[in-house]
């Protein structure tokens, strides 16, 4: 899903057209403020292959205040912000590129670029939501479950495991099909993949 | 030295100049000043030295007529005795001869001697006399002998005896006595030789003078007679004494006695004074010189004035001849009557070929010959517009514009003689004037340039806007076009309709943005016309809206109805409004968005003279005016803007001075700034001749 802040109708509206020229989903809004009230609506928000196409320049809220706004919600890196600017708003999106903004394009841009980069932010916020999963899969093991994990991870085989923790051969295998289903895989590889 | 000049005396408008020439007359004069006095003085000296010398002359004159006519007189008196004398001499004597041829004796004697002293008073008597001296016949009563005689007599008596001739005697008194004075005449009597004693006759000299002369010439003279010893024997003054100042003598020719006739005029010398002619004289010689002072004091005092009317006329003619300004006076004929130094350098042509000109004149342009020769028909009709411009030619045919004051010219009873012009050469300045004009709309020129430059990332980025979404739209078309040819169905074009005609409006609306800044830029000939407020106003919307769009400003307009219209430059007036509506955008542009609003008012508003403006304020919210900035606002090359130029409200006030108005700020009671400028209302009669003018 493309999100587009932009207080310009038409900017929009022709944004909205090319998007759907690729295949992507849009939604658009005239204002950081509109932007906002949307993300509250929705309950326990997950942002996943999602991103911004954000105006730099609005009146009320301009687009570097939204942006610090996700920024300090710690949702840029799921929802990548790419920038639109002006003339003369070079630096401030170079400003913004430093804290963390994907990308940002200036006015006239070449528009496949554009939505190339966007299906990058697309892909990327795919890959961020995916992270946090397992992240959050990660959180739910115990201790002894992560220093098993640990060795696995390192490609040692049970009974080593065993072995060097001073446990049951037994125990390690049940250890181990508590962090596969944990961690929803199926073999140690798709394991190690996840957390690589 | 000139005449005494024929003008009249001046008007002096100068009275401590007059009194500098008044203490100037009492200097010691000029050499030719003397000349010019000495010789109608000498001239005057002599007439009155003849005049007095005349009566002078005329009394000498009288005096010698009287004394010729005393002497004449005299002479006549003297002619007279002395012929009664001979007439008694020959009466005696033919007695004498007839006594001595006995013809004549006793009776008849008597009687003829008694005849001849009744008829001649002057005898005393007649004596004959014997040759013994005794009495014969004697005409008085008593007898006389000889020595009754007085001794000249006797003398006399014996001297005639001897010498047989008649003989006077000197006049002597009677022997004895004081008078009567008598005169002797002898007569000796011979019949032959023998003696027969002689004839006496007596004269008294007292009766000669009385008998003898004229009562009219006693009247006027005392007559007296005297001896050779010039003692006086007789004297006659019936008119009184003698003056002894016209005297004569003459000596009486009486044989053998010594007597003479002296007369002297009882008439004193002519009188001077009591005379008329005199007195004429000396009271005309009085009233000459008086009138000859008189005269002097007039010239003098005319003197006075023609210096001091001299002074004033160099003192003016310098001042003509320093003037830049050409003067030229026309008679109401319309005649060239003076033109001063200025005007003929002016015009090219000496004042000898201008003076008594008439129209058309040598300095009139051709092709301005009916201008000249209609505001010529005015002057004849005795109307002239008191200020006006016009060209002129010069006499090698370069023309040249004038500014001409007219005024009449009046004369010293108050009548209108003429016309007086001064004509100011304004080519010089016409020409800084077209200098300044040309230089105003060069950096008029320059100004709405920096003011596109300074709104130049303004409209870049309302440009982008279209721009960018027109880009997207045909990118998007072209996604879709390929997309179906990749995967081989068949495409309806029908789907890019909507997205085309979007970017078919947006490059319109690129258009309209790059035509507005065009007509903006454009560079044009300014020209004043009557221009609508709101037509002003709302001509430059659109640009200020790109601007207050890119800062979220919203814009509040509020003219109010029937506003009049001010003449002005159209482009220039929006120039005005849209650098003060940048401005107020821009001061703006960090306050809160809810009081970002730029207000425009315009309303008729009348100044302390009366004067009706059209006020347009533009109001902004803004972040106001620091003191220290307030007072370099207006100041060139002065900017609060790291792009500014600080030239805009140095322009703006230019301009706005130009139309005659004023362009001032104030704080905004709300916060921000108000930057207010009135421009003159268009009065309602003006409008014509305003448009009429700019044709």
């Amino acid at each position: 899903m493309l999100h587009i802040v932009d207080d310009e109708e038409v900017i929009r509206d022709s944004l909205t057209w090319l998007a759907r020229s690729r295949a992507i989903e849009t939604s658009a809004y005239e204002s950081g403020t509109a932007f906002l009230a949307a993300l509250e609506a929705q309950k326990d928000f997950d942002p996943q292959g999602e991103c911004i196409l954000l105006d730099v320049r609005m009146p009320d809220m301009s687009g570097a205040a939204l942006f610090d706004t996700l920024s300090t919600r710690g949702l840029t890196r799921r929802l990548p912000v790419i920038f639109l600017t002006g003339h003369g708003d070079v630096p401030m999106a170079v400003d913004t590129l430093k804290r963390g903004a994907f990308d940002f394009f200036e006015k006239p841009f070449n528009d496949n670029k554009l939505m190339d980069r966007v299906e990058e932010a697309l892909a990327a916020s795919r890959e961020a939501g995916a992270a946090a999963e397992v992240h959050t899969r990660l959180a739910t093991l115990s201790i002894r479950e992560r220093e098993v994990l640990d060795l696995i991870l390192v490609g040692k085989m049970n009974k080593v495991i065993a072995d060097e923790l001073g446990i049951s051969m037994r125990t390690v295998e049940v250890h181990r099909a508590h962090i596969f289903d944990k961690m929803n895989v199926k073999t140690a590889v798709e394991l190690a993949r996840l957390l690589k | 030295m000139q005449p005494p000049p024929s003008r009249p005396a001046p008007t002096l408008t100068r009275p401590i100049m007059l009194n500098k020439q008044l203490a100037s007359l009492f200097r010691f004069p000029g050499r030719r000043r003397i000349w010019h006095w000495l010789v109608p003085m000498l001239l005057v000296l002599l007439f009155v030295s003849t005049m007095l010398w005349l009566p002078w002359q005329a009394q000498q004159m009288e005096a010698n007529e009287r004394q010729e006519q005393l002497i004449a007189d005299t002479l006549w008196v003297e002619q007279t005795i002395r012929f009664q004398l001979d007439r008694n001499e020959d009466s005696i004597r033919l007695i004498g001869n007839e006594i001595s041829t006995g013809y004549l004796s006793g009776k008849r004697l008597q009687e003829r001697m008694a005849i001849l002293i009744r008829n001649n008073r002057e005898l005393n008597r007649i004596v004959w006399l014997d040759p013994q001296g005794k009495t014969i016949v004697s005409t008085d009563d008593s007898s006389i002998a000889l020595t009754d005689l007085s001794s000249s007599s006797r003398i006399t008596a014996e001297r005639a005896r001897a010498t047989k001739t008649p003989q006077y005697s000197q006049p002597a008194p009677p022997p004895g006595l004081n008078g009567p004075m008598l005169m002797d005449y002898h007569v000796p009597l011979y019949l032959g030789e023998q003696y027969l004693g002689s004839l006496v006759a007596s004269y008294s000299v007292t009766s000669i003078l009385d008998e003898m002369v004229p009562w009219w010439f006693a009247q006027d003279n005392e007559i007296v007679l005297t001896d050779g010893d010039d003692a006086i024997i007789a004297r006659r003054a019936a008119g009184g004494p003698g003056r002894n100042v016209y005297t004569h003598s003459r000596a009486l020719e009486v044989p053998y006695a010594s007597l003479t006739l002296r007369t002297n005029s009882v008439k004193n010398a002519p009188k001077l004074l009591p005379n008329l002619l005199v007195g004429s004289v000396i009271a005309l010689s009085v009233g000459l010189i008086w009138s000859l002072i008189a005269l002097w004091r007039d010239i003098n005092r005319r003197l006075a004035a023609e210096g001091a009317l001299r002074q004033q006329v160099v003192f003016r003619t310098a001042m003509e001849n320093s003037l830049m300004t050409g003067l030229r006076a026309r008679d109401l004929e319309g005649r060239i009557t003076y033109v001063n130094p200025a005007f003929c350098e002016m015009v090219g042509f000496p004042a000898e070929e201008l003076i008594g000109k008439a129209p058309p004149m040598p300095y009139w342009a051709p092709e301005a010959m009916n201008e000249y020769k209609q505001r010529f028909t005015q002057v004849l009709a005795g109307t002239v517009t008191p200020q006006f411009e016009t060209i002129f030619q010069r006499s090698n045919g370069e023309r040249f514009p004038v500014l001409i004051f007219e005024s009449p010219l009046v004369d010293d009873s108050g009548k209108q003689t003429g016309w007086m012009g001064s004509i100011l050469d304004i080519s010089d300045r016409k020409r800084v004037e077209d200098l300044n004009r040309r230089q105003q709309e060069k950096l008029q020129a320059s100004a709405r340039l920096a003011t596109m430059g300074e709104i130049a990332s303004t409209l870049a980025h309302e440009l982008n806007q279209p721009l960018a979404a027109i880009s997207s739209y045909t990118t998007g078309a072209l996604n879709l076009i390929e997309n179906s040819a990749a995967k081989g169905i068949r495409f309806d074009p029908e789907v890019l309709k909507p997205a085309l005609e979007k970017a078919s409006t947006q490059a319109q609306r690129a258009g309209h943005i790059i035509r507005s800044v065009h007509t903006f830029v454009k560079r044009r000939e300014p020209s004043r016309e009557p221009i609508a407020v709101q037509s002003l106003i709302d001509s430059v919307i659109p640009l200020v809206e790109l601007q207050a769009r890119q800062f979220f400003v919203a814009i509040q307009v509020q003219v109010a109805p029937q506003l009049p219209p001010v003449l002005a430059d159209r482009v220039m007036l929006e120039q005005v409004l849209l650098n003060l509506t940048r401005n107020a955008i821009e001061a703006m542009q960090d306050v809160a968005p809810e009081r970002r609003i730029l207000r425009i008012t315009a309303e008729q508003d009348a100044d302390p003279g009366g004067q009706r403006n059209v006020v347009i304020s533009v109001i902004d919210q803004g972040h106001g005016i620091p003191q220290e900035v307030a007072e370099r606002l207006f100041s060139p090359f002065f900017s609060t803007k790291a792009e500014g130029m600080g030239m805009g409200l140095n322009i703006c006030r230019t301009t706005v001075e130009f139309h005659g108005g004023t362009l001032v700020h104030a704080n905004n009671p709300a916060g921000g700034t108000i930057f207010r400028f009135s421009l003159p209302v268009l009065a309602e009669n003006v409008v014509e001749s305003a448009s009429a003018e700019l044709k």
